[in-house]
């Protein structure tokens, strides 16, 4: 880089030496424009999480400072979206994580049979989550779902699916499973792909069980794109919305009403602008504080990469 | 075919010198069939209409935008909409959603207060909020004023406590259409609920209509029990304000139960008196044994879908989603009849909650008195008959259209929908007590009524639970 | 020899399980596509059935027979509106996040780091928190219901994500080719707009692509701001629910056709996505 920056400087030098400091803001900042545009209505959405805030109370609104914050903490109900909300991003990050591995070790080797299955595979990626919840739910439908058909062929009778509060959460969790799956296997493959092979030939070469190469060869190389994969999709996960929205709207009861699904109904169906901002906020506080961890974190594999290659 | 023979015909209807049925004849006879005789008439009474005392014309070559719901009323609008652009040279465009999202549109649509949308299709709980949320026009200004409204709008053909459930004068607790109300939305078509059943079913298995609710409760069992593929009764189960207004409001209501009382000039939620814990016990056991398996998904699309293909025999849901599907290409088409239901045994009369389409002008429309135009004609009487007659403008609000001979004739190949709605209607009103937090607490109490059905809370538990939640919103807000 | 034979026919078992998953709903739903809403309603469900081109040809010819008559549809332009919005935004994202991850890559600039992890940190933002403000006064800047405005919206998704990806490749690549540009006396712009870009063409490809999906798969954006002069697919695969029926031939139709376009781009780029996502993601 610093031969860039030499190169540079020696242009620059006929342009004057403020055009070559200016130079990297001018090429970032309209990119920054744009997102800073995008700020407003952040700033817009704390002041709403500081007033009670009811569009059909237009009267009381007024500013509470941190009330809605204190009521969200004293209702048992916000403490289960978090408990629900973290329980989703668990089991599905969990549950993708393997299988994406799973899959990814499977279509390691090269060959048209491997490759042509790849490509298959990014067909869920490519359905909107809105739409893939559409679809699942036009299959398990009780009565002429073909899934609920077959389930019902192997002596499972009347599997509730996403009505009953003990399979809703397997519900959401296999459709989002079945959406995602992919990224991540796609991101693992390029992964183990990418792997240079000395290490392996050497073990081989001394007769390593095969365990032992997986666990203490493949996985630890494998660490900085398990770690890309599990936190973009954790991130994700905590703020779903399409999936669950469509398929019960947050219930049945209260087993599905995860942040972003019951922020929605305070905004949109009950008109609680405050209480829905504070939820909101609380969110994006979760998700920055994970996401300043994940990109820290990815910076400081980065260059250690940049250092060993 | 001479038109000057029909317009004939039409002025000499109009002017009460032939009746309708031998107008239809005549009109027969010189090759003008009944569905385009609705239309001249339409577009002579539109000019009837216009003839009145407002100037129509006021706003000609302008453009008015409608926010509508996709639903069969409203495709009974764009249907005669010619006749209003002809009657005022108004430039009418609409968007349209599916329901699934519309209400959220309307919503964010008004918060917006965008001056996009003149007027727009509503529910009366809805103006509930957008009423005391001032995103709304209070009509009556509009309805008693002679310089925009036609001495033939014949407002008061327009039922009784239809009228009455469009308006609230936004203090908690009041009745709705008391003094000092304010007249939110004008109705446009309505449902009640009662029960529809088929005939084949309940024929094969030898059981006859149910009398009341602990009556429905055993039969729906036993069918449910009969182990033929089909199930008793559907009613609505999802995690919304739907699941509480259709029948279980209805039979609530029959009870005599409240969902709110005023208790020392504040409102109280009622929901956990003993009383109604039976109720609620009751219902979640119909549900239980005879209702259907993913009960907690069940919306309007479901329960009507079941019925129509025969995978149910009774819902306790509105009359017109039993109407649907006794027509098109149904699986059960012409199985099915509608009678009213009385669910308390000791109640004599129905007491249907209603739920009505109605018609409401944004606060921050810039044509208000052109969308008032729009609103006038497609409520008027003439709108109102040609969509009971030509299209699905069921059931219409006014009383005079029910007694039309085509409309009553129409409803003859739906056994007992006549009967049901003249048993039901004198008691057919809203029986929720209005307050701005509807949405949120209907939610609520579906969402306990999802966890009691799954046994996750004992009834008695939930109910309360349920009431202490809702009294400590309603002091939040301060109501 | 039987050891790596019982493993081979394990992972081809396995394999099969794996696309049976992934594959299976989609083929579920193509066959529903050519069925009358009477065929699907059937319990229990079968293979064997008369297809029916019909609800393909509602969505394309803009009109659906239901028992009440025939009602308009507009999915024709839910699919325009869907590839018009995702396709500008995606454009413009290349055109602010090329020059801007440039940038990252090749200059040490002091709030270098932290302009990008705040552009960065956008793509974490909930859609919602945006949503609340935006909804509220997005017609008094005369954004509501125009495409513009709706790009624009969209940046928060694809900006964060192209930026990301081609700034990780343009890391990748040797600055020593630039370099020697350079020193013929090449101004950074054609340093830039020649040999650097031409360079990243994998990443940027993958990162457009990767962005298009994204785009194309919003729901919440427009169904909140929007009218259904803007509506995507997304929002308008639910136009099928109507009062007198739910019309699941049409549905599961609209849905074929809503995969197909980012499919058919998929295919054409899919070598750069496995590409793109890896190196540029992770490597660095």
């Amino acid at each position: 880089m610093a031969d860039v920056q030499t190169a540079v400087s020696a242009g620059a030098k006929r342009k004057g030496i403020s055009f070559q400091r200016a130079l990297p803001y001018l090429l970032s900042l309209p990119a920054l424009l744009v997102c800073i545009g995008i700020l407003i209505p952040f700033v817009t959405a704390i002041i709403y999480a500081l007033q009670r805030y009811n569009l059909a109370f237009p009267d009381s609104r007024a500013f509470i400072w941190f009330g809605n914050f204190v009521n969200l903490a004293r209702d048992p109900a916000f403490w289960h979206t978090v408990v629900v909300s973290l329980e989703y991003t668990a089991l599905t990050v969990g549950v993708e994580l393997l299988l994406g591995l799973g899959i990814a070790l499977l279509l390691q080797e090269r060959n048209w049979v491997n490759d042509a299955i790849s490509v298959l595979l990014i067909l869920p990626l490519m359905v909107a989550p809105a739409i893939a919840a559409l679809m699942w739910k036009l299959m398990t439908n009780p009565n002429f779902g073909v899934l609920s058909y077959l389930v019902s062929l192997a002596g499972v009778k009347d599997f509730k699916w996403g009505s009953a509060p003990s399979s809703a959460m397997f519900t959401v969790v296999l459709v989002d499973t079945w959406v995602y799956t992919p990224f991540i296997t796609i991101l693992l493959l390029a992964g183990l792909r990418a792997l240079p092979k000395q290490p392996f030939e050497a073990a081989e070469l001394d007769g390593v069980p095969r365990t032992f190469v997986f666990f203490r060869i493949t996985l630890p190389m494998l660490t900085p794109y398990i770690l890309t994969a599990s936190l973009f999709r954790m991130l994700d996960s905590m703020q779903q919305f399409d999936i669950i929205y469509s398929m019960t709207q947050g219930g049945p009861g209260d087993t599905l009403t995860v942040f972003q699904v019951q922020a929605y109904l305070e905004a949109f169906s009950f008109s609680n602008i405050g209480r829905s901002a504070a939820l909101v906020i609380v969110l994006w506080a979760i998700t920055y504080a994970l996401s300043t961890v994940f990109i820290k974190n990815w910076l400081k594999l980065r260059a250690r990469a940049h250092g060993t290659t | 075919m001479s038109s000057r023979k029909q317009k004939e015909l039409i002025r000499a209807y109009y002017e009460n010198k032939i009746g309708r049925r031998e107008l239809l004849e005549r009109m027969a006879k010189i090759g003008v069939g009944a569905a385009a005789t609705g239309f001249l008439l339409n577009a002579t009474a539109t000019k009837t209409l216009a003839a009145g005392g407002p100037d129509f014309k006021k706003f000609k070559g302008k453009s008015i935008k409608l926010l509508m719901n996709k639903h069969p009323y409203n495709d009974a609008i764009m249907k005669n909409l010619d006749n209003f652009k002809s009657m005022t040279g108004l430039n009418v465009t609409s968007d349209v959603f599916p329901e699934d999202v519309y209400f959220d549109k309307v919503t964010t649509a008004l918060a917006s207060k965008g001056s996009q949308y003149d007027a727009f299709m509503t529910g009366a709980y809805q103006t509930w909020k957008y009423g005391p949320a001032r995103q709304i026009v209070d009509l009556n200004q509009f309805i008693k004023d002679p310089k925009v409204t036609s001495p033939t709008y014949n407002w008061n053909d327009v039922t009784a406590g239809l009228r009455a459930s469009d308006a609230w004068d936004g203090k908690a607790g009041s009745q709705l259409g008391g003094p000092g109300a304010k007249q939110w939305a004008i109705p446009l078509g309505f449902e009640l609920n009662n029960i529809a059943y088929n005939k084949r079913i309940l024929g094969e298995l030898g059981i006859e209509p149910p009398k009341n609710l602990p009556d429905l409760i055993e039969k729906a069992a036993k069918i449910s029990a009969a182990g033929k593929g089909y199930y008793g009764v559907g009613v609505r189960g999802s995690r919304s304000w739907a699941t509480i207004h259709p029948g279980f409001l209805s039979a609530y209501s029959n009870y005599g139960l409240k969902d709110f009382t005023m208790k020392g000039g504040k409102l109280t939620p009622a929901m956990n008196t003993k009383e109604s814990k039976e109720f609620h016990k009751m219902w979640i056991d119909m549900i239980q044994r005879g209702g259907p398996k993913n009960w907690t998904s069940y919306t309007w699309y479901e329960v009507g879908n079941d019925l129509g293909a025969g995978n149910s025999a009774m819902i306790f849901d509105a009359d017109i989603l039993g109407y649907f599907q006794n027509s098109g290409d149904t699986k059960e088409k012409g199985n099915l009849a509608y009678m009213p239901f009385t669910a308390n045994p000791a109640a004599t009369k129905p007491t249907p909650n209603v739920w009505i389409w109605s018609l409401a002008m944004s606060q921050f429309s810039k044509m208000k008195e052109a969308a008032w135009f729009f609103i006038q004609w497609a409520t008027g009487t003439e709108n109102c008959t040609f969509g009971a007659v030509n299209a699905d403008l069921i059931d219409p609000v006014r009383d005079s259209t029910w007694k039309v001979p085509e409309f009553q004739k129409r409803l003859e190949s739906y056994p007992g929908y006549l009967n049901q709605f003249q048993k039901s209607i004198g008691q057919s009103q809203i029986y929720f007590t209005p307050q701005q937090l509807f949405p949120e607490f209907t939610t609520d109490w579906a969402a306990m009524l999802q966890q009691m059905y799954a046994k996750e809370i004992p009834v008695d538990e939930g109910l309360d639970k349920l009431a202490a939640g809702l009294q400590r919103k309603l002091r939040e807000v301060g109501i | 020899m039987n050891k790596g034979l019982l493993r081979r026919a394990i992972r081809g078992v396995l394999l099969l399980v794996v696309v049976f998953f992934f594959l299976f709903p989609m083929f579920w739903v193509l066959l529903m596509s050519f069925q009358t809403n009477q065929d699907i309603l059937r319990t229990p469900p079968s293979l064997t059935f008369t297809p029916t081109i019909s609800n393909y040809v509602a969505l394309i010819s803009g009109e659906i027979q239901t028992s009440v008559g025939t009602l308009p549809v507009y999915y024709m332009k839910n699919l325009w509106n869907s590839a018009f919005l995702s396709a500008c935004a995606v454009a413009l994202s290349l055109a602010l996040g090329v020059p801007a991850a440039y940038a990252f890559a090749r200059f040490k600039f002091r709030l270098g780091e932290d302009i990008a992890f705040t552009l960065l940190s956008f793509r974490f933002a909930p859609p919602i928190l945006v949503l609340l403000p935006l909804q509220l006064y997005f017609q008094d800047i005369g954004l509501y219901d125009t495409y513009l405005g709706l790009v624009w919206v969209y940046q928060l998704i694809t900006l964060p994500l192209i930026l990301w990806i081609v700034r990780g490749y343009f890391e990748d690549i040797s600055p020593d080719i630039e370099h020697a540009y350079r020193l013929d006396g090449h101004s950074w712009f054609k340093s830039m707009w020649k040999i650097a870009i031409p360079l990243a063409r994998p990443g940027i490809a993958a990162a457009g692509l990767l962005a298009f999906i994204f785009a194309w798969n919003s729901f919440i954006f427009a169904l909140v701001l929007g009218s259904s002069d803007v509506q995507p697919v997304t929002v308008g695969s639910l136009a099928f629910m109507t009062a007198s029926g739910i019309q699941y031939g049409t549905i599961a139709a609209s849905l074929v056709l809503s995969v197909i376009p980012t499919l058919v781009l998929a295919l054409y780029t899919q070598r750069y996505l496995v590409e793109g996502l890896s190196l540029g993601a992770v490597k660095g």
